[in-house]
């Protein structure tokens, strides 16, 4: 069975040459045509690697080294992908997927531009593949077939982070297609408006999935690392946090090509390093530089031959864009202070900050090629990144309501008294009734200010109440994008500032108060699962009226050798109570008492509500293909 | 199997952890866990690690706290103890500090000049800027 996938990846690399070579020459419909064949060869050889783990093949050496009879099915399933070559293959299955939807689905009257796009697509995904195949391959044999496996890494055997990584790759290789059009456009010098109505329908497919990805690897470290926080500014999730930031840039500026015709260059640039980005995450996780809790994957030879992979790639995009940028011509004259000119501003914001992600999560590295050991960790990002961003979101209410060309800066009073007055209420409430530092206070005005900015942009738009639900789907899905950063900014300002930790020792039938809720330790006892063993705390939390009954656990995993933790959360709707077990102490008088880890996290809900509205609203504007009448055309532009 | 885990799981230790009575002491202390690397673990402050080393430097911060040193002086304390490395929070000093902390003001700061330079994405081939018409030169 194996070998039959083995071949049918073989087959699909034959396939991606040919889609590649009748691509580049010019023929749309035969390159269109092997790029479907080719994800239908590896859609088969995929399936047989899914099929070897549902069985626990253990004569295929990946799922001997990767699975274990005793796990249950679903992460049997997924622990297809829960390694480094089965989520290679799976990055193949989405690449050759992406080319088989782009010859699909793409219908233009330039067949010579798709031509070429499924070209370079063609190209990327043979790469991919020919590393699958040569330098990872996860078809390979064992012999003998021994009679267990080794297990999973029990922190993979979790509902989020199964479907995580399918829904990242998504994201970073829906970036190759977009890489492939830009490439085309450079080819034939031409990204003009009709290439980014083209493109950006690519651009926001890749970047609805690798938001949730994120905001799903993001909610498991939450309750799965016991510690409280939801980002750790950690390499790996810096990694996939650069292209969302080059994607979010991209989704911004291809609206200026579209609509104006203008910035054609730049956002070329950036289709190129949206998946340079990606490409680069995926070198950083790999190749273990970085030490990360979240890699699951580490090896330098295979990281070398990806860096090398993306040297490459990176290298031929910018001779290419350096010898065609010149010629992109495009847009009619505008002023710093206009539509153009704020896109532009959010576009410097994001790029930089970008570049300080990259900085921070490198530099590490660069000062041990000079001999110090240096960490640059959460206190860093928190006072570059964030105040950086903070800039944009002052300016995105005030600025989304400039004209294309020259904004009217006659309002402009209006605006700055509006916010004015947002943040003079949020900081004489921080000192009065909500006890809240200053920062927290001006961060919580800027949630509020953005929401506000959202509803008042619609509301503009719209002008009426009979008009708003008539309102582009566009138009919605821009509102909900902008809202829901809003209620990003919200959850993530009172996390960083309203979250409180404890740390408690008590045993069992004892009492301790934390934070306005009395826990009690009820008692500690073991317990089994199909492949794990467990302390399972259970505790009383009680506040006011309502009892809770909370089991943190603290796991081990026989057979990978590894214990995880199991936080217990309690949701009261306005906060998490979060409780993670800890190490039991014997003290000298013979008395056990275990420690927990005990979190309040206000409206942490939001965090992840804000971020689902994102990819919400970015994937509304995707599908916003309602005939648009004149009028909101006009309106549009306006 | 159960015993054997049971044992593996109670460590024989001195009791540790307790927060410092004061409040705004233990914030203080709690923010200064954050910023400082367990020198046994990946990547994890001492504030999350659950290794008897990060413990016994939470400890350490908290006592150094009570005595009223500075954060300042604790985290001095602590690389010239382990090495900058136990900072997650690297020092400005020295050509490597002011790009690490500058760099991304800089360039914010020069790319915000270069869109005021430029205003209009050129249509114009070289990228050289073209003169404005006399309305728009009239505005910032």
């Amino acid at each position: 069975m194996i070998e039959a996938g083995h071949f049918a990846a073989f087959l699909a690399l034959v396939f991606c040459g040919l889609q590649a070579g009748f691509g580049l020459r010019g023929d749309r419909d035969q390159s269109g045509l092997f790029a479907g064949l080719g994800f239908a060869a590896m859609g088969f050889a995929f399936f047989t690697l899914v099929y070897a783990f549902a069985r626990s093949d253990f004569s295929v050496e990946l799922v001997a080294a990767h699975s274990h009879t005793l796990k249950p099915f679903g992460y049997k399933i997924a622990g297809t992908w829960g390694n480094h070559e089965g989520s290679m293959a799976l990055w193949c299955l989405v690449g050759l997927g992406f080319g088989a939807a782009g010859g699909w689905l793409m219908k233009s009257d330039r067949p010579k531009f798709e031509s070429r796009a499924l070209g370079v697509q063609g190209l990327l995904n043979l790469a991919s593949l020919a590393y699958l195949l040569f330098a990872s391959s996860p078809f390979t044999r064992l012999d003998p077939a021994p009679l267990q496996g080794q297990g999973l890494n029990p922190l993979l055997q979790d509902p989020a982070l199964a479907i995580h990584p399918p829904m990242l790759y998504l994201g970073y290789v829906g970036y190759s297609f977009v890489f492939a059009l830009a490439a085309a456009g450079l080819i034939e010098g031409r990204i003009d408006r009709q290439w980014a109505k083209q493109a950006r329908g690519w651009a926001l497919a890749a970047f609805v999935p690798l938001t949730l990805g994120i905001a799903l690897g993001s909610y498991w470290a939450y309750y799965e690392l016991g510690w409280g926080g939801w980002w750790f500014w950690d390499p790996v999730e810096n990694a996939s946090l650069m292209p969302w930031l080059i994607g979010a840039a991209l989704m911004h500026s291809i609206i200026v090509t579209e609509k104006r015709g203008s910035f054609s260059a730049w956002t070329a640039l950036l289709a190129v390093l949206a998946f340079c980005f990606s490409l680069l995450g995926a070198f950083l996780v790999r190749s273990g530089v970085l030490t990360s809790v979240h890699s699951f994957a580490v090896d330098p030879l295979r990281g070398s031959v990806l860096l090398a992979g993306l040297l490459i790639l990176g290298g031929a995009a910018l001779v290419l864009f350096a010898l065609r940028a010149p010629k992109l011509s495009g847009g009619p004259e505008w002023l710093a202070t206009s539509r153009e000119g704020a896109l532009m501003g959010n576009n410097l914001i994001l790029t930089v900050a970008t570049f300080t992600v990259l900085l921070g999560t490198l530099f590490p590295l660069i000062a041990e090629a000079v001999g110090q050991t240096i960490s640059v960790g959460e206190p860093y990002f928190n006072l570059t990144f964030t105040p950086i961003m903070a800039l944009a979101l002052v300016a995105l209410p005030v600025v989304q309501a400039w004209a294309w060309g020259k904004a009217d800066l006659s309002s402009l009073w209006k605006w700055a008294l509006g916010f004015a007055g947002i943040v003079a209420a949020f900081w004489l409430a921080g000192i009065g009734p909500l006890n809240i530092p200053l920062l927290a206070g001006v961060g919580l005005a800027l949630g509020v200010w953005l929401i506000f900015g959202a509803g008042q942009e619609i509301w503009r738009r719209a002008k009426t109440f009979a008009r708003l639900p008539k309102m582009p789907l566009r138009v919605w899905g821009m509102t909900l994008a902008h809202a829901g950063l809003g209620i990003f900014v919200i959850g993530a300002v009172l996390q960083s500032s309203g979250r409180t930790q404890t740390t408690l020792a008590l045993q069992e039938g004892e009492t301790q108060t934390v934070a306005g809720w009395d826990v009690r330790l009820d008692d500690v006892s073991s317990v089994e699962g199909p492949n794990w063993y467990a302390e399972r705390a259970t505790l009383t939390a009680v506040r006011g009226g309502t009892a809770a009954q909370m089991q943190p656990q603290k796991r081990y995993y026989p057979a990978a050798r590894m214990p995880t933790t199991e936080t217990a959360i309690h949701k009261t709707g306005t906060s998490d109570l979060y409780i993670a077990l800890g190490d039991g102490r014997r003290n000298r008088a013979g008395e056990t008492r275990w420690t927990f880890e005990v979190f309040l996290n206000p409206l942490i809900d939001f965090v992840y509500l804000g971020v689902v509205l994102i990819a919400l609203g970015a994937g509304l504007s995707m599908a916003g293909k309602r005939t648009r009448t004149r009028k909101d055309a006009e309106e549009e532009t306006a | 199997m159960k015993a054997v885990l049971a044992a593996l799981l109670v460590l024989f230790a001195a009791e540790g952890g307790a927060q410092l009575d004061d409040p705004k002491q233990e914030a203080r202390a709690q923010d200064l866990m954050r910023e400082i690397r367990c020198v046994a673990c990946e990547n994890e402050p001492i504030s999350n690690s659950g290794s008897d080393i990060a413990a016994d430097m939470r400890d350490r911060v908290r006592a150094m706290v009570a005595d009223g040193m500075s954060d300042e002086e604790i985290r001095d304390w602590f690389s010239e103890r382990y090495g900058e490395f136990v900072l997650f929070r690297p020092s400005s000093e020295g050509p490597g500090g002011w790009l690490l902390w500058g760099a991304p003001f800089v360039l914010l700061i020069a790319g915000g000049a270069l869109i005021f330079a430029l205003r209009r994405g050129g249509s114009n081939a070289s990228g050289a800027v073209e003169p404005v018409d006399p309305e728009e030169a009239g505005s910032p």
